[in-house]
């Protein structure tokens, strides 16, 4: 009969035997990873992440906050009202629209959405007048 | 990094001699199975112990020679060794915990494309005829490690450009007084910010841009060719001619969206949509149309299809399940136009590691796009309520599900699964977790090859795909980004345009640096293909040729 004393010495030898025969797996593996040219470029990556790192720390910094685009000059030199103002003609009823307002237009025009009711009459002869 | 296999002297002495005969003579010893390490199994009814001291404990190792075992435990207890003193010449041998070739006189795990070989026949023929998808017939020389040497050769090449004649230039970038074309603000039609970031993304989309502004799509055939008063291609061409024309004055696509909501009735509504969900949306109906006029389709036995929509977004998923139980794999493939990704919140530390850096124990890590595509292509254990039945056994066993890339497609479109609906609490939630991305990305890792061959061990074997011409290098040009709540955020495209980012918000068009790209909330990343500047006929230093200098034979199926 084995004491515990010596179970315990027996344990911990097929831990250790366990253990290293893990190790040996994985060593093994990256051993025929890298020799084969099979890894991923470490360097790139790492890399990456510290460029991504940097830009979202200069980015949270107050100091340079990007202005609110709504209200700068575009590369063009334009500037834009927050709603846009150019005006249309809605191709489901013919009226004109406002391009900032078409979707919210268009739904009721449509029949779609809770208050619509379709706009009738001129629709067929609008779309049909309409160049595709 | 060296990517050539240059044998030991050893090896090759040991190839010299004996040729084949020892890796044939270890053939009828292999034990695998997918996603376990292949073991060799002298006897099956004795445990393997070594010839010198009977033991059992550490690295046995069976002589190539003359098949006698050995253990190495230590330096000092190290009977491979001896064995190579006693008998001179036998030192190649073979690892029976891991199938891999050991030079004891190197003390090196070393490697050889025949031993392979007859590890992997004995694989594929051991595993059942499930497992035969993906392994092809070995019949050119193949370098392994020719995806590596493209890599390194690529590291100087990373600000690669797309422009906008499709062709790759090197040019810095041009004067601020001369934009690119094709740049020009988008409306805000009311809510519409979903609509304008992914018709930026697609009006730059190199494959779909050349299509419609050579003029491929026809509106008087189109007209002519069906009754649908609606076409998409037809609106989106007039988009295409109005953004080109050099105009800078922002532009209504309020055509576009008419005929969209008349064609996807239950999508048509004002409010906040998914830009997805409409990307989605919009190649069906583009399909829709142009698989009309374009495919007949008798001489499409295969289902491939030659629209714009499949030509440029069109890729090949490959799904494989294998029974835990015998390790049959039955093999699925299904096209796809996209990919959607779940974010993986397990962060990768190791990269940290690898740096010699102090690293703060409060550092959190960055979640990355890599890593959702790693979690894309784990094998997966499927829970034990899904039990599939396996052909092989007959039965109902556990099985391992695994993803992977059978076919990239020219433009790579990544979707970020961000919006999160639980069925359960009947809610949907926003993740707005930061998610790193490269700017460069080699989806090598992720395609089938890469994946059937790492679960094989990574073995010197030609898998199919291997021959492929399509690169696996890609380079970002556009990014749809989302900031805000769920139910009410904004999405702005960032353009990338020789070199140049431009934000594109709705009407509004800037200038803006690298790091402002790389620290948004990415929801949708497109890619395109990089040519491969590097053809076959380059030796990119991985010489894989037997000692005898015979070619490899062809393998298929099984030896």
């Amino acid at each position: 009969m084995s004491s515990p004393a010596e179970n315990t010495q027996l344990a911990s030898h097929l831990f250790d035997e366990l253990l290293g025969s893990i190790i040996m797996d994985v060593s093994s593996e990256c051993h025929r990873i890298a020799r084969l040219g099979l890894d991923r470029n470490l360097d790139d990556e790492e890399e990456e992440l510290k460029l991504s790192a940097q830009a979202r720390a200069r980015v949270a910094d107050p100091s340079n906050s990007e202005a609110n685009s709504k209200y700068v000059v575009d590369i063009f030199g334009q500037t834009h009202p927050p709603v846009a103002t150019e005006i249309f003609d809605c191709m489901n009823c013919g009226r004109a629209i406002v391009a900032g307002r078409f979707a919210p237009h268009l739904e009721k025009c449509m029949g779609k959405g809770r208050k619509a009711r379709v706009k009738s009459t001129r629709s067929s002869t609008a779309a049909a007048a309409h160049n595709r | 990094m060296s990517t050539t296999l240059n044998p030991c002297k050893h090896l090759s002495d040991y190839k010299l001699r004996y040729g084949l005969k020892g890796f044939n003579m270890i053939q009828k010893w292999v034990k695998a199975s997918p996603y376990r390490k292949t073991l060799m199994e002298k006897s099956k009814s004795e445990i393997p112990r070594c010839s010198f001291c009977c033991g059992y404990e550490g690295r046995l190792y069976i002589c190539l020679i003359c098949s006698s075992m050995s253990c190495s435990l230590s330096p000092e207890s190290n009977h491979a060794l001896l064995h190579t003193q006693n008998q001179i010449g036998h030192e190649i041998a073979v690892d029976i915990q891991r199938s891999e070739l050991y030079c004891i006189a190197c003390d090196d795990q070393v490697y050889d494309p025949d031993f392979d070989r007859a590890v992997m026949c004995e694989q594929i023929v051991g595993l059942g005829n499930g497992n035969l998808e993906g392994i092809r017939s070995n019949i050119k020389r193949k370098r392994l490690s020719s995806e590596a040497g493209l890599n390194s050769d690529f590291k100087n090449l990373k600000r690669v450009t797309v422009s906008g004649g499709g062709e790759w230039d090197h040019d810095r970038r041009i004067s601020k007084s001369c934009f690119p074309v094709g740049l020009r603000g988008l409306n805000n039609l009311g809510n519409t910010c979903f609509m304008n970031s992914v018709l930026q993304a697609l009006l730059h989309a190199p494959p779909f841009r050349n299509y419609f502004l050579s003029g491929r799509h026809n509106k008087d055939s189109c007209r002519k060719a069906s009754n649908d008063r609606f076409c998409l291609s037809c609106d989106i061409e007039v988009i295409f001619s109005a953004v080109f024309s050099g105009d800078r004055a922002p532009y209504s696509p309020a055509q576009f969206l008419y005929s969209w909501w008349r064609l996807s009735e239950n999508l048509a509504c004002y409010e906040q949509q998914d830009a997805h969900e409409f990307f989605m949306s919009v190649l069906d109906r583009i399909h829709e149309k142009e698989g009309k006029t374009r495919n007949t389709s008798k001489d499409n036995p295969a289902g491939d299809c030659h629209c714009v929509v499949h030509r440029a977004f069109s890729g090949l998923l490959r799904s494989d399940v294998t029974c835990t139980t015998c390790g049959f794999t039955s093999t699925t493939y299904d096209p796809c136009v996209d990919i959607s990704l779940d974010l993986n919140t397990n962060i990768d530390h190791t990269l940290h590691i690898a740096s010699n850096k102090a690293q703060k124990s409060t550092d959190t890590g960055i979640s990355t796009l890599t890593s959702c595509l790693d979690l894309f292509t784990r094998p997966e254990k499927l829970g034990s309520d899904q039990k599939l039945f396996c052909q092989n056994c007959q039965e109902r066993h556990e099985s391992v599900k695994q993803m992977s890339i059978r076919r990239l497609p020219l433009v790579l479109c990544l979707h970020v699964k961000r919006f999160e609906h639980s069925l359960a609490r009947k809610a949907s939630r926003k993740i707005d977790r930061h998610l790193q991305f490269p700017f460069s990305l080699d989806m090598t890792p992720y395609v089938s090859s890469s994946i059937v061959r790492k679960r094989f061990g990574n073995r010197i074997f030609a898998f199919e795909g291997d021959e492929s011409d399509i690169s696996t290098n890609f380079e970002v040009f556009a990014v749809i980004t989302h900031s805000g709540m769920l139910e009410s955020g904004h999405y702005v495209t960032y353009l990338r345009l020789n070199e140049q980012w431009y934000k594109c918000d709705d009407a509004w068009i800037t200038e803006v640096e690298d790091e402002i790209v790389r620290s948004s909330q990415i929801y949708l990343v497109f890619y395109v293909q990089k040519p491969n500047e590097h053809k076959s006929g380059e030796d990119s230093g991985c010489h894989l040729r037997s000692a005898s200098g015979e070619s490899y034979k062809s393998v298929a199926g099984c030896c």
